[in-house]
C-alpha cells in the first residue's frame, strides 16, 4: 500500500523552482487500479518516479508498505525497486543488444536468482505476454507491441507488488494498444498488482478503478469504480485528509 | 554468464568504436614493447662490447699506471734491459746491456707489460675485501718484434721496419670464468685447466690464429719462448682481443725489459662483486686499497662507450621512451573520451536498468569489464605490434658501431721512431679507441609483455572509470528523462 503524505516536489529551473507536484496526499490500496491522466508538464510523471523510488520528494513522505521512500539510502531503493516495483515506459526502454528473453532476464539479476531459476521464470513471463516464440529476437526485431510485450514481461519477471506503467500505449498504433489494454487488466486481475498508470487515453484509464487528473501538480480523483463504499469527494488539497 | 553475455553483444554492437580503441591502445603498447625491444638490443650491444672487454661476469677491472719509460743513464746509456738503435755510416747498431752490435739482418724481439705491475698480495688484498666474491690477476704484455734489413741504417738503405706486435696476456688458468676468457667461445681445441698453470701452453684468438696459420697443436713463440697452442678461442665483437693467452705464472717468469715486472706481480685484476648493488662500494673500497691504480666498472667503461651504440641508445632512452608514453596517454585519452561518448548514449540504458533494481556498482563492472576486454585486446594487438616492429628492426637496422676505449683493458700500440738519435722503439698504454660492429637484436622479453598487458588493462580501466564515474553520478530518473 502506498501512502503519501505532504509530497511536494519542486524543481529547479534556471532561477524558477517549479513545483511539479504540490501538497499531495494519497492513498492507493494494495491490488488497486490507479490512472492518472493529465496535460503534459502537469506532474504526472512525476508522481509516477515518486512512487517508484526513482526521485525523492522535496517535502513529505512517500511510505511504500510502512517504509518511507525518502528516508532509504539509495542502495536501499535500488533493492526495493528490484524486489517490489516494476516499470513499463512508454519508449520501452528494452536494452538493444539483449534478446527479448535477455532483456526479461535482466530483471532477475539483481535479486541473485540461480540460472536455472532465471530461464524457468523468463521463459513463463515470455509466455504470459503470449511472446514464447520470440525469446530469442533482439528488440529491433520485434514489433512495436511485441516490444512492449517483452517490457511488461520485463517487468512482471520478478512478481513485483507494483506495476508503474508511464504511457504503456503512448507509442503503439490502435490495435496494438487495444492488446496492450487487455494485457494489463488480465495481469491485474490475475496476478492481484497494484497497478498505477499514467495515461493519455482515455479510453485505457476508463479500465481502471480510479482516475485521478494532475493538474498544475495537484491530484483531483474524477472517477472511483472501486467496490465497496467511498469518501463522498475527492479533492486533494492541503490540509485534508488523503484521499483514499 | 548475464556479464559476459551483455559484455559480448554491447562490444559487438559497438565494434567499430572498440577497434578504434583497441587499435589505439594496441598502437601505444605496440610502441612501448618495439621501444623496449629496441632498448634492450642496444643494452645487450653494449653489454657485449663491454663483455669483450670485460669478460662475463666481471664487474671491475684494476690497471696499474701507465707505465713511465724509464730515464736514460748520465752517459746517454740506455736503462738496464733497454735497447737503443743507432744509426751511423756503417749502419745501425743496436746497444742492449752496454753491448752494441750491428743492427743489420738482427731480429730484436721485447716484451713489454701494458701497465705499472700491482704486487700479487694485492690481488689477494682485494679478494678479501667485504662486498668483493672473487678476484683474479692478469698480466697484460705486449711482445714486439723488428727484423732490421740488411742494408739497414746505410746511406740509401731500407726504411725503418714496422715492428711486430703481439699482445699478450697472462691468464689465471684456474680462474677462467673470471676475466677475459670468460667471454670468449672455443672454437678448437680445449682452455686452460688447472694444471697448464705452469706449462708452455697458449690459447689463441682466431683471428691472429688464422692470420698465423695457427691451429690446435702448432708452436708459437712469446718473447723467444716457445708455447704449446691448446686452443683457438672467439672473442665476442671485441675489435682488438688479445692475441694469445698463456697461464699467468708463466708470463710472470717471461723477461719484461726495463718496465718489466718481478715475479709474482700483475697488472690487471678483474673483480667480482658480492652483487650488482656492491659494484660502486667495491670500486670505492679498490680506489682506497690501491690509489694509484685504475679502477673501471662497466658502468664507467658504458660511459666511454660512443659511436651509433651509444646514440641508439640515448634515441631508444629518450626519444622512444617520450614517444611511446605520448602516444599511450593519447590512446588513453581517446579510449576515456570515446567511453564516455558510449555512455553518453546509453544513458537511458543505464537509467532503465537502474530503475529496474541494478545498482550502480553492478552497471559500472558491466562498463568497466567492456574497457578491460578492449585493453586486452589491445595488448594482444600491441604486443602483436611490438613482436613486428621488433622484426623490422632486426631486419632493417644496421649494424650499429661502438667507439670503445682501449685505455682500460685494453691493449698497447707500439711504437717505432727513427731520429737523428737513432732508432726509438716503444710501447705504451694505448689511450685511443677502436671502433668495434655490433648487430642489434631487439629482444622483447616476459616483462615487456606483462608490462604492456598491465598498461593495456590500465588504459580499459582508465577509460572506463571516466564512463563509471558518470555513471555513478547518474540518477535514474534524469537518464529516463532523457528518453522522453
Amino acid at each position: 500500500m502506498y501512502k503519501l503524505t505532504g509530497v511536494t516536489k519542486l524543481y529547479q529551473k534556471g532561477r524558477r523552482t517549479v513545483p511539479a507536484v504540490r501538497d499531495l496526499d494519497l492513498v492507493i490500496e494494495d491490488g488497486e487500479w490507479l490512472a492518472v491522466q493529465g496535460r503534459t508538464g502537469h506532474g504526472k510523471s512525476t508522481l509516477l518516479n515518486l512512487l517508484g523510488g526513482l526521485d525523492r520528494a522535496t517535502q513529505g513522505t512517500v511510505e511504500l508498505d510502512g517504509t518511507d521512500l525518502g528516508a532509504l539510502r539509495e542502495t536501499q531503493l535500488t533493492r526495493v525497486r528490484a524486489e517490489k516495483i516494476g516499470f513499463i515506459f512508454q519508449t520501452f526502454n528494452l536494452i538493444p543488444t539483449l534478446s527479448a528473453a535477455e532483456n526479461v532476464e535482466a530483471a532477475l539479476i539483481p535479486l541473485k536468482v540461480g540460472h536455472a531459476d532465471r530461464q524457468a521464470r523468463v521463459a513463463a513471463a515470455l509466455d504470459s505476454v503470449g511472446l514464447a516464440d520470440r525469446a530469442a529476437h533482439l528488440p529491433s526485431e520485434l514489433s512495436g507491441g511485441q516490444q512492449q510485450r517483452t517490457a511488461i514481461a520485463r517487468a512482471l519477471v520478478k512478481e513485483p507488488k507494483v506495476l508503474l506503467a508511464d504511457e504503456p500505449t503512448g507509442n503503439l498504433d490502435e490495435d496494438t494498444r487495444d492488446e496492450i489494454i487487455g494485457l494489463l487488466e488480465h495481469l491485474w486481475r490475475e496476478r492481484g498488482l497494484t497497478l498505477v498508470l499514467v495515461t493519455h487515453d482515455t479510453s485505457l484509464a476508463r479500465q481502471a478503478q480510479r482516475v485521478g487528473v494532475m493538474s498544475k501538480g495537484r491530484l483531483t480523483i474524477k472517477q472511483d469504480n472501486r467496490p465497496g463504499p467511498r469518501p463522498e469527494t475527492h479533492p486533494v488539497t492541503a490540509g485534508h485528509d488523503p484521499v483514499t | 554468464m548475464f556479464f559476459a553475455t551483455y559484455l559480448r553483444r554491447e562490444l559487438r554492437r559497438r565494434m567499430r568504436q572498440a577497434i578504434f580503441v583497441a587499435l589505439g591502445l594496441a598502437v601505444g603498447i605496440g610502441l612501448v614493447v618495439t621501444v623496449s625491444a629496441a632498448s634492450a638490443g642496444v643494452k645487450k650491444a653494449e653489454s657485449s662490447v663491454l663483455a669483450s672487454l670485460y669478460g662475463v661476469g666481471t664487474d671491475v677491472t684494476i690497471t696499474g699506471e701507465a707505465p713511465q719509460a724509464k730515464k736514460r743513464s748520465a752517459n746517454g746509456q740506455p736503462p738496464k734491459g733497454g735497447t737503443t738503435i743507432q744509426g751511423g755510416p756503417n749502419g745501425a747498431t743496436i746497444c742492449q746491456d752496454g753491448k752494441c752490435e750491428n743492427a743489420a739482418g738482427k731480429t730484436i724481439s721485447s716484451l713489454a707489460p701494458q701497465y705499472s705491475p700491482i704486487k700479487s698480495a694485492e690481488v689477494a688484498d682485494v679478494a678479501r675485501l667485504h662486498d668483493v666474491a672473487a678476484a683474479a690477476g692478469g698480466l697484460l704484455l705486449t711482445d714486439n718484434t723488428i727484423t732490421f734489413p740488411k742494408d739497414f741504417g746505410k746511406a740509401g738503405g731500407s726504411q725503418p721496419p714496422t715492428p711486430s706486435t703481439v699482445s699478450v696476456d697472462g691468464v689465471a688458468a684456474r680462474h677462467t670464468a673470471l676475466g677475459p676468457l670468460s667471454a670468449a667461445s672455443l672454437t678448437s681445441g680445449h682452455s686452460f685447466s688447472a694444471a697448464d698453470s705452469d706449462a708452455h701452453v697458449a690459447v689463441v684468438d682466431s683471428g691472429y690464429a688464422t692470420s698465423n696459420n695457427l691451429k690446435a697443436g702448432s708452436t708459437i713463440t712469446v718473447d723467444s719462448v716457445k708455447f704449446k697452442v691448446i686452443g683457438i678461442v672467439r672473442q665476442p665483437q671485441s675489435a682488438s682481443p688479445p692475441d694469445v693467452y698463456i697461464p699467468l705464472e708463466v708470463a710472470q717468469g717471461l723477461k719484461t725489459g726495463p718496465l718489466g715486472v718481478e715475479t709474482g706481480d700483475v697488472n690487471t685484476i678483474y673483480v667480482t662483486a658480492t652483487s650488482a648493488a656492491d659494484i660502486s662500494v667495491v670500486q670505492h673500497e679498490i680506489a682506497k686499497l690501491l690509489p694509484h691504480a685504475t679502477v673501471t666498472t662497466a658502468a664507467s667503461l658504458a660511459n666511454e662507450v660512443t659511436g651509433s651504440v651509444a646514440n641508439a641508445a640515448k634515441l631508444a632512452n629518450d626519444l622512444g621512451k617520450w614517444l611511446a608514453i605520448l602516444v599511450l596517454i593519447a590512446a588513453f585519452a581517446v579510449a576515456s573520451l570515446l567511453t564516455m561518448s558510449a555512455v553518453a548514449r546509453r544513458v537511458a540504458e543505464f537509467g532503465t536498468l537502474k530503475a529496474i533494481g541494478w545498482r550502480t556498482r553492478r552497471i559500472v563492472a558491466q562498463v568497466l569489464g567492456e574497457s578491460v576486454v578492449m585493453g586486452v585486446i589491445g595488448a594482444a594487438l600491441g604486443v602483436g605490434l611490438g613482436f613486428a616492429g621488433a622484426a623490422i628492426i632486426s631486419k632493417v637496422a644496421p649494424k650499429l658501431s661502438a667507439n670503445v676505449p682501449t685505455s682500460s683493458g685494453g691493449f698497447t700500440q707500439s711504437q717505432t721512431a727513427v731520429g737523428p738519435g737513432g732508432v726509438t722503439h716503444s710501447s705504451s698504454p694505448s689511450s685511443a679507441s677502436h671502433v668495434v660492429a655490433v648487430p642489434l637484436h631487439p629482444s622483447i622479453t616476459g616483462s615487456v609483455i606483462v608490462l604492456a598487458v598491465i598498461l593495456a588493462v590500465a588504459g580499459g580501466l582508465l577509460a572506463g572509470s571516466f564512463g563509471s564515474w558518470r555513471i555513478a553520478r547518474l540518477r535514474p530518473v534524469d537518464a529516463l528523462s532523457q528518453v522522453a
